[in-house]
């Protein structure tokens, strides 16, 4: 039996998946293609690891052999960690299977041979409920199942032949030197209203007076570079939920508000008041934010 | 000589979108546009053929009306528009799509290079390059920031989680690139009065022999509503506008 097969680069991403396939009460096996990660990964609840060892330095290029072992195996489901080469290894698997996929779900069930999910369209405008039948492949955000702990389970190692087209000349870590808001009690965030990368002071001067970290839009961190991509909020971003979002010079375009749903109190500035972003605030001023960041500022440095 | 693909999807644009009270989804007001990230696949195209010389089309797939996208698509440089009118696309998923796309591609004589984005605006389901570089069997790659084209070596720059990675693959393959790298210049008016000129070819779902039947079944689509207090300060001087939500906050206890 080979109902759910599971695979992540990120072995606690991994790990979350198989608390799915158990909270479904399904078979669930992991593969990985690392010996490293394939130690971290028996403890994991899973019925078996199963390390796939093809020496190839980028997991995307065992896609083929994988897709020809999930037909062998007669897996249903292919769920994959969805982060950029897990969705592409899975993309590619389905490829070769010639068979339905759901990306990035935020609900997922497999019940009967049936795969029934729900995503997100239109950068969150919208919900769509969808069904695949099986051999099917998903991929799945970290945050949605709690990762299960379990008593080691066996590990099996199939030699494979990987796709050696593509050569690996180098890989280079990023700096993380961003900071972490998916915990933040109070984010000031920062749109492409703010002009000029000095006035960033104004922004610092804020959050300090509201003791809050710093998020963006995606302009902010990836054209302009002002804040570390780690900061911006938004669905190819990160999703937060803090007591306090205070957005300044942020139109409020779908694609980023979906970041915020779960914040409990929104605030809006912007000089714009047909702004989409005073539809999804609690409270708003309409107004520059060169003139009202610095009264805010001042009125909240007092009134804390 | 060798071809440049680009492909592109064209969409509803988001903004036009109409949710109703009900929840259900109006779509009789939406313009449609070129999927933003598209451009940059567009725009990347350009960058590589201005480097090899190699020839330069786009292809996309779309319900009959996708003709319409043409020009724009050609005013962004490419000198050949491919496109796949068929109604069937309204119910296209990823499978369905990839399998007409590589299906054309195998038509279009001398394709060396298909170069997607990630991701298209409407379903961002990020399937499109990998499933295409599957069913022709090239090698692919995605997320790339940055690439360096010598005869039929590129060198690419993929940006992922925590890392930057230099590859190398031989054409034919396919690429996927990210935004960052290939911001699209808006087209000036002589580009936009050629493109009407540029040859159009029409391939039929039929004749590339494609299945049309999707893999996912919709059940539903539902809008999202914000249920949210709206409560804006506009009148008034800065000053009283900032008082009152002051207030507000401490009132909601967000100042203790
Ligand atoms: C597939 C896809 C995925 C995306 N993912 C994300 C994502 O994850 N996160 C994200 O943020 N975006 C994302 N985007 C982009 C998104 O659609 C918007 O373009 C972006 O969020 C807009 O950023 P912004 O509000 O900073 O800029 P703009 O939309 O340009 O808004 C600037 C605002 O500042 C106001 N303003 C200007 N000057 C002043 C002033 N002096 N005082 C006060 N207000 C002023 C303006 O009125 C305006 O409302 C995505 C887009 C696509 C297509």
């Amino acid at each position: 039996m080979n109902e759910v097969l599971i695979y992540s680069d990120k072995p606690s991403l991994a790990a979350e998946l198989v608390g799915f396939a158990r909270e479904e009460e399904h078979d669930v096996t992991i593969v990985t293609f690392s010996p490293e990660e394939a130690s971290e990964l028996v403890g994991c609840g899973a019925s078996k690891v199963v390390l796939l060892d093809g020496d190839s330095d980028i997991p995307e290029n065992n896609a083929r052999a994988l897709a020809g072992l999930i037909d062998e195996w007669g897996v249903s489901l292919f769920a994959v960690g969805a982060t950029p080469r897990g969705r592409d290894l899975a993309a590619r698997v389905a490829g070769y299977l010639g068979c339905g996929m759901a990306s990035d779900v935020s609900a997922v069930h497999l019940l009967d041979g049936k795969l029934s999910t729900e995503r997100l369209m239109y950068g969150g405008a919208m919900v769509r409920s969808e069904e695949f039948s099986t051999p099917v492949v998903v991929t799945i955000p970290s945050g949605r199942f709690e990762a299960v702990r379990g008593v080691d389970s066996p590990l099996e190692t199939i030699v494979i032949q990987p796709d050696m087209r593509v050569h690996l000349v180098e890989r280079e870590p990023l700096s993380q030197e961003g900071a972490d808001l998916s915990c933040a009690p109070r984010i000031v965030s920062v749109g492409m209203g703010v002009s000029k990368r000095e006035d960033m002071a104004l922004i610092e001067g804020l959050a300090a007076a509201l003791d809050a970290r710093i998020g963006c839009t995606r302009g902010i961190a990836e054209e302009r570079g002002w804040v570390p991509a780690e900061q911006y909020v938004g669905i190819s971003g990160v999703s937060v939920a803090p007591d306090l979002y205070l957005s300044v010079g942020v139109s409020g375009q779908v694609q980023h508000m979906v970041g915020v749903r779960d914040a409990k109190v929104i605030v809006a500035i912007d000089k714009n008041e047909k702004a989409p972003i005073f539809r999804e605030a609690d409270f708003g001023i309409v107004g520059d934010l060169y003139a009202v960041v610095p009264l805010l500022t001042d009125a909240l440095v007092t009134a804390r | 000589m060798a071809t440049i693909v680009a492909c592109y999807k064209w969409v509803l644009d988001e903004e036009d979108l109409v949710i109703n009270p009900d929840r259900s989804i109006d779509v009789s007001h939406a313009r449609g546009k070129i999927s933003e990230f598209d451009k940059s696949a567009i725009e990347a195209t350009m960058q590589v053929a201005a480097q090899t010389g190699d020839a330069t089309a786009t292809l996309t797939f779309g319900t009959p009306d996708v003709r319409k996208s043409l020009k724009d698509a050609l005013s962004r440089g490419p000198a050949t528009g491919y496109w796949v009118g068929d109604a069937a696309a309204c119910d296209a998923d990823a499978l369905v799509t990839s399998q007409v796309l590589a299906s054309a591609i195998r038509t279009i004589d001398g394709t060396s290079l298909v170069i997607c984005a990630e991701g298209a605006s409407d379903t961002y389901a990020r399937q499109i390059a990998p499933r295409v570089g599957a069913l022709l069997d090239w090698p692919t790659v995605t997320s790339v920031i940055e690439m360096k084209v010598e005869g039929d070596s590129i060198t690419a720059t993929r940006k992922l989680d925590g890392c930057l990675e230099t590859v190398t693959v031989n054409r034919p393959c396919v690429i996927a690139v990210l935004p960052a790298g290939y911001e699209p210049p808006i087209p000036g008016l002589k580009a936009v009065l050629s493109a009407g000129k540029k040859p159009l070819h029409e391939l039929g779902i039929a004749e590339l022999g494609c299945d049309p039947a999707p893999a996912a079944k919709v059940l539903s689509s539902q809008g999202f509503i914000a249920n949210r207090r709206n409560v804006i300060f506009v009148d008034g001087d800065a000053s009283d506008k900032v008082t009152s939500l002051v207030s507000a906050l401490k009132k909601e206890g967000m100042l203790s």
